[in-house]
């Protein structure tokens, strides 16, 4: 029933009838499959779907922290290894708080094999990158939420990994924050030009930020929905490129399929 | 942006009563204290603020010839016994701390070490003086011992407690970063495990202090153990109550600089 995957290492991420289910025996909880799914590099794929419908896991697996139940998942053609080839941002910052914020960037970089003098140079260059400027000094608790936040988004750019995954990293920021924080990784990532996964439960958010999006199904979760967003990358002022027709037509589509999707049962 | 801590206003309006309060608690302790000795006026039980304030004068000078008490002088009593709490603390701290590493990291050994440290823990320290004395004699080695075998357990619990306990999510970060196993223990269990090591050392310090004075109970002058206990032998009351005002008051000050230190070293204790 299923042919071998295609390791072609144009695609950054390969995802062959995957199934994960945690736990065993009576307490087994099947969270997301069987699915199949590829990310083409420099696309930024945005996952959709409701609260425990298995987006973390799905992540999970492309990060290397799981194993699957069954299928396979490769990164750029390779199993999948922490800390191999993926920066990864959590819904939480996880920044060390006993590193000052140029501290967290350094440790990124020492890991990635950067040498002294070159990380020294890259930590400001970094932090500008996310919209920082003189906060290298400064200790965790100094700057607020969202700020720590592009702190770890900036440290999971550091060590120039291919791919970069992204589990509901402005979920518990203020609206007025995350949205400042959704136009700066949009900018970003097209500078950067790496490819995203980026995992959310906000329609909008998928729209604005995705070059294309998959809507997951209740859990396990399976792909409800697949479609591209062909709205440009540049060129357009956040608020213009909301303010397009197809724009609106967009959200409306993934709404509804999002809606349909709550609905469903993956199986 | 930086935000000013905001409990630094407060403490800083607290303070000043505190201080106020404190003295006042003092100030009628010692008159208590007047009072009661006046009332018994049995020196050698209770010596009076005065006998005690001018038999410290005595031990603190060469007087007639006899230099503090027993040839030295008090400053000189209590730092031999600091010195001692130093190095058996400091033994003491990094042995707990290498223990208690290996017993949050290896399964294993905590399975078959853990017990042994908790039975040491429970022991007073005086219960092994005599062996250690049997098998080290009398001078420096068994009191430096005793110390460290006593500051051992405290280190030991509270690190393994805190390298075992290490966040997932911190871990999981440094992992996701490409950090090695290595890595993960030094950048990030360990610091971790900073603020609940400090709690652990300062109560390492806490019971060497409190076992110096059973550590000088053979061979123990100089230091401020064995000059109370010898001035207990021949009921010099108010020498034992200057020995243990100068117990006490140093134990505080040391805490005081301990607290400091953790401060210092340990800005995120509480921050996050
Ligand atoms: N470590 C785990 N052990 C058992 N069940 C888990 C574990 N992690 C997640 N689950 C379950 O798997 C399902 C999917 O979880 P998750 O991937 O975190 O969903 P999402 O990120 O979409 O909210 C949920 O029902 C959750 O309870
Ligand atoms: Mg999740």
């Amino acid at each position: 029933m299923s042919s071998p995957p295609d390791l072609d290492r144009a695609t950054a991420v390969h995802a062959h009838e995957v199934e994960h289910v945690y736990g065993g025996g009576r307490d087994a909880v099947t969270a997301l499959g069987p699915l199949s799914l590829e990310v083409p590099q420099g696309s930024f794929l945005v996952i959709v779907g409701a609260s425990g419908c298995g987006k973390s896991t799905l992540l999970r697996l492309i990060a290397g922290f799981e194993q699957p139940t069954s299928g396979t998942v490769r990164t750029g053609g390779d199993q999948p290894v922490p800390g191999k080839g993926a920066g990864i941002v959590f819904q939480q910052p996880r920044l060390f708080p006993w590193k000052s914020v140029g501290g967290n960037i350094e440790l990124a970089l020492r890991y990635a094999g950067v040498p002294r003098e070159e990380r020294a140079r890259q930590i400001p260059e970094l932090l500008r990158r996310v919209g920082l400027h003189d906060v290298a000094h400064r200790r965790i608790w100094q700057i607020s939420g969202g700020q720590q936040q592009r702190v770890a988004i900036a440290r999971a750019l550091a060590g120039d990994n291919p791919l970069l995954l992204l589990d509901e990293p402005f979920a518990a920021l203020d609206a007025l924050t995350r949205e400042r924080l959704q136009e700066d990784l949009r900018r970003v990532s097209a500078e950067t030009g790496r490819t995203s996964v980026f995992v959310t439960h906000s329609v909008e958010e998928a729209v604005f930020l995705g070059s294309r999006v998959v809507v997951l199904t209740r859990r396990p979760g399976r792909i409800a929905l697949d479609l591209d967003i062909p709205l440009p990358r540049t060129g357009l002022e956040p608020d213009e490129l909301r303010a397009l027709p197809e724009y609106a037509a967009l959200r409306a589509t993934v709404s509804q399929a999002v809606r349909t999707a709550a609905a469903l049962r993956g199986k | 942006m930086y935000r000013k801590s905001p409990d630094q206003p407060v403490s800083r309006r607290r303070a000043v009563p505190r201080f106020a309060v404190r003295t006042l608690a003092v100030l009628v302790l010692l008159g208590l204290w007047q009072a009661v000795a006046m009332a018994l006026d049995n020196p050698s039980f209770i010596p009076a603020p005065k006998a005690v304030a001018d038999r410290l004068l005595l031990l603190s000078t060469t007087h007639d010839g006899i230099r503090g008490y027993s040839g030295s002088l008090l400053i000189e009593h209590l730092g031999v016994s600091l010195r001692r709490i130093l190095i058996g603390s400091v033994i003491g701290v990094v042995g707990g701390l290498v223990l208690g590493v290996v017993l949050g990291t290896v399964p294993w050994i905590r399975i078959v070490a853990e017990p042994v440290v908790t039975f040491v823990r429970a022991l007073p320290p005086l219960a092994y003086f005599s062996l250690l004395i049997i098998w080290f004699g009398i001078d420096e080695t068994p009191k430096l011992w005793l110390l460290a075998i006593a500051a051992l357990p405290p280190v030991a619990v509270a690190t393994a407690a805190a390298v075992h306990g290490a966040p997932t999510d911190l871990v999981e970060a440094a992992k996701a970063l490409g950090a090695s196993r290595r890595q993960v223990i030094q950048d990030v269990v360990l610091p971790n495990a900073l603020p609940e090591i400090f709690t652990g050392v300062r109560l390492a310090v806490g019971i060497a202090y409190s076992s110096v004075v059973a550590a000088e109970t053979v061979n123990g002058v100089p230091g401020i153990g064995g000059m109370v206990r010898d001035a207990q032998r021949y009921l010099q009351t108010d020498v034992v109550v200057v020995g243990l005002l100068a117990i006490g008051i140093s134990g505080l000050l040391i805490d005081g600089i301990l607290r400091v230190a953790e401060k210092r070293l340990i800005p995120w204790r509480g921050r996050s």
